[in-house]
């Protein structure tokens, strides 16, 4: 059996070259986030990777993919190869971890629950508001038309309803039948629903559909500064606290031996330039004094969090599961 | 009573003016006007949006292509694939000026043969190709590949050891309808594993094997013996990258060698074939040890080898030799038997010729006036016996000492899958008959083939 030996050898010399070949690679990340985060994580790419070229002298490109956060948790438990996950909620990397890609306890990895910023929920009206749209009441009326994504597969829009929720529970002292028929009544003045929030935006500001945008700060924001027209903010009385979390797919990092530079990616985000790039982009900085710097430009609105609802596991059975509110909601109301 | 009257008219008549106070107040033309324009852009962008999801599933959809390399599925990302391709030779067999006809003439099936590959998982492939030709069913191929990278490959099963170069040329692609006299001393499909690739760009090319040992121009599904062979080749087309005379130039150096022992029931010696597919040299054989010539030993083939193809002109050349250790009885020896061949090609209109077959450059279309490729061959080999082994391993008056063959054809390729074969093959024999030698073998072939 000298030749099977012979061959052996071969096989695992010629193995060991295609290996140390590999290695040899350009470090690349990829970054599975939700949708209206591409221009944020664009300048957080930019500056990560230089920063990281002056710290080890490698160069990494970190590569980009955009959707409702729904539909991006499924693309990553189905195989995307996703090195990090920046989600719109954490209901979304739960689900990722539940198919066993990320650590169950992915949560206490990084600082303030692995939301390295925040964000809220406020109207975008056309110039000069002539609904007169000022509260979520307004959004009940017949004659308004409501744009808001389908929160089956769009994070943002789920965080659109329960900030209705929240907003009705307040006001009628925890009577969730009142809360039923009251966010039932702002679904039925949604024409359309887009599956994401970036789709959701296009709808109303540049197709010109609808009288008002429930819609992220940041975006909303972002559109209001844009080029598509004349818009302006309003903020509702009381609005949902939006905790977009981050954190490393340990599997597939750890298959592409990424860990190292996407934990470093992710802990970028708490530092003061991270946190100025997210200010930048209308995101709510975690960081005191970056917060205090960019004060002004995030309306004051009174928030509650998602802890009104039990957390995101109890919220999503009741409300976005099938068969849950939303579809007994929605389904009537077609 | 009258006044009663009087106020039930009045309150009749006053009752429509009171409903319309409680309508809505009517809408305005502007009003009309942007609720239509509304419905309108409500429509369009929920087109839109069907569209993009549309669009966004088709990138996740899988694709069902049929075209001239057949038919296949694959996903959206290409990793896995299946395809199903096959051919089927049609054939002809007429003996000229044959007294005693060694076997019918007649129309056969010598191939049918459906292919089933694909690929798993993105670097492995798979390819099962059974072979129903001639009334018979034959696994022809049966294996796994793992790409892991274009030098280095792994395969696996059954499939053509790498020796012959005319026989790891594809059936589809031979230049006539049977191979070459050389093609009786290479393995025809063996089962193994083995590991291969391409180097410096396809430059150099190499195959290296371990299989179970068939005899010469076997083809087995199990070994008869715990002794293995080692097979190998190495290939080099030096100008490949370039665009020069020379691109097409290929020359190289196959081997295998393994220890094979028969028994007189199962002798683990070949027999050898004329291109009408007459057997024209076996060893004797009687099923006793005295009357039963074996393997007994090493078995080691040699084949240099080469082809060049320029312009219009083909060129393709083979050595081979096949050395065993034999035994009859008591009497043991070393035998080498020699076989080569030397065949041209020239595409007198329609394309060039390849190593792959000939690509027409047009389809033959009646209507457009144009007829496809027509290609004119010619071949000499021979294959020529060790003198040793007569009259001990065989008898010289059953089995012929050599036979030298000449061959001539005309190939016309209508398209890419269908072609026409017409060859004449003359071969003459020194042995191999009670008195003096075996009358020449003169045959005619025809061949129509469809290949997808």
């Amino acid at each position: 059996m000298s030749h099977l030996k012979f061959l052996s050898t071969a096989a695992l010399g010629l193995s060991l070259l295609v290996a140390g070949s590999a290695h040899a690679a350009e470090i690349k990340l990829l970054n599975v986030s939700y949708d209206p985060t591409r221009e944020l994580y664009q300048d957080v790419n930019t500056a990560f990777a230089k920063a990281w070229k002056a710290k080890t002298g490698q160069d990494v490109t970190v590569q980009q993919s955009h959707g409702g956060s729904g539909k991006q948790a499924r693309s990553v438990i189905d195989g995307l190869g996703a090195d990090v996950v920046t989600l719109a909620l954490a209901y979304d990397v739960d689900a990722v971890a539940n198919s066993g890609l990320i650590a169950k306890n992915w949560q206490t990895r990084l600082p303030n629950n692995s939301t390295p910023y925040t964000s809220t929920i406020v109207f975008l009206v056309r110039k000069g508001n002539p609904k007169k749209i000022r509260d979520w009441d307004d959004l009940t009326r017949p004659g308004v038309s409501v744009i808001t994504p389908n929160p089956k597969t769009s994070g943002g829009a789920r965080w659109n309803y329960l900030a209705a929720w929240g907003y009705v529970l307040r006001k009628f002292n925890n009577d969730p039948a009142k809360a039923k028929d009251f966010v039932g009544r702002i679904y039925k003045n949604v024409p359309i629903l887009d599956t994401g929030a970036r789709g959701a935006t296009v709808t109303f500001v540049e197709r010109g559909i609808g009288d008002v945008l429930i819609a992220w700060e940041n975006e909303a924001i972002f559109a209001v500064k844009g080029e598509h027209g004349d818009f302006q903010i309003v903020a509702p009385s009381i609005s949902i606290l939006a905790e977009p979390p981050v954190t490393v797919v340990d599997k597939v990092a750890a298959k592409h031996k990424t860990v190292q530079v996407a934990t470093a990616y992710l802990q970028f985000l708490y530092t003061s330039e991270g946190q100025e790039i997210a200010a930048r982009h209308y995101y709510r900085p975690r960081n005191e004094a970056v917060a205090a710097k960019y004060a002004a430009q995030f309306p004051k609105v009174q928030l509650f969090t998602i802890d009104v609802f039990g957390g995101w596991t109890k919220a999503q059975q009741a409300h976005f599961a099938d068969g849950g509110v939303f579809d007994q909601i929605y389904g009537a109301g077609r | 009573m009258k006044n009663v009257s009087i106020w039930l008219c009045c309150a009749l008549l006053a009752l429509p003016a009171a409903v319309r106070a409680q309508d809505p107040p009517p809408a305005s033309v502007d009003e009309k006007l942007e609720e239509l324009d509304q419905k309108i852009r409500v429509l369009d962008r929920k087109i839109e949006i069907d569209k993009e999801a549309a669009a966004e599933k088709a990138k996740t959809a899988g694709q069902a292509v049929a075209g001239k390399d057949g038919f296949s599925l694959r996903s959206a990302d290409g990793n896995f694939v299946l395809k199903v391709r096959g051919y089927v030779h049609f054939d002809g067999r007429f003996w000229v000026d044959d007294e005693k006809k060694p076997q019918a003439e007649t129309f056969l099936l010598r191939r049918v043969r459906p292919i089933f590959e694909g690929t798993v998982y993105k670097i492995f492939d798979f390819r099962i190709m059974p072979d129903f030709g001639a009334g018979t069913t034959v696994l022809q191929d049966a294996y796994l590949e793992g790409r892991f990278n274009p030098a280095f490959r792994v395969r696996a099963g059954k499939f053509k050891p790498p020796v012959g170069l005319e026989r790891l040329q594809s059936a589809t692609d031979i230049l006539f309808v049977e191979r070459a006299l050389p093609t009786n001393l290479v393995p025809n499909r063996d089962l193994g594993i083995q590991v291969g690739g391409d180097l410096a760009g396809g430059a150099v090319s190499y195959a290296l094997g371990v299989f179970n040992g068939v005899v010469d121009l076997g083809n087995g599904d199990a070994d008869t013996n715990n002794d293995k062979d080692v097979a190998g080749r190495i290939f080099f087309q030096p100008f490949v990258k370039g665009a020069g005379p020379f691109k097409n130039l290929g020359f190289g150096i196959a081997a295998s060698q393994g220890d094979q022992n028969g028994t007189p029931t199962a002798s683990s010696l070949p027999s050898y074939r004329t291109p009408g597919q007459q057997t024209f040299f076996s060893y004797r054989s009687d099923a006793t040890a005295a009357g039963t010539t074996v393997a007994n030993g090493t078995r080691t083939r040699l084949s240099p080898q080469g082809y060049f193809y320029r312009g219009p002109f083909g060129l393709l050349a083979e050595y081979v030799t096949s050395r065993q250790d034999v035994r009859r009885d008591l009497v043991s020896d070393t035998l080498e038997h020699k076989s080569w061949q030397l065949a041209g090609s020239w595409v007198i209109a329609g394309g060039e010729p390849t190593y792959r077959s000939v690509n027409p450059k047009t389809v033959f279309d009646r209507a457009a006036h144009t007829w496809g490729a027509f290609e004119l061959a010619a071949r000499y080999s021979e294959l020529t016996v060790d003198d040793a082994t007569f009259p001990a391993f065989a008898c010289i008056t059953s089995s012929a000492r050599s036979a030298k063959a000449w061959a001539v054809g005309l190939n016309w390729y209508l398209n890419r899958n269908l072609r026409l074969m017409f060859d004449y093959e003359t071969t003459e024999f020194e042995g191999g008959a009670a008195t003096g030698d075996r009358e020449d073998e003169k045959i005619f072939f025809s061949r129509f083939q469809i290949a997808f």
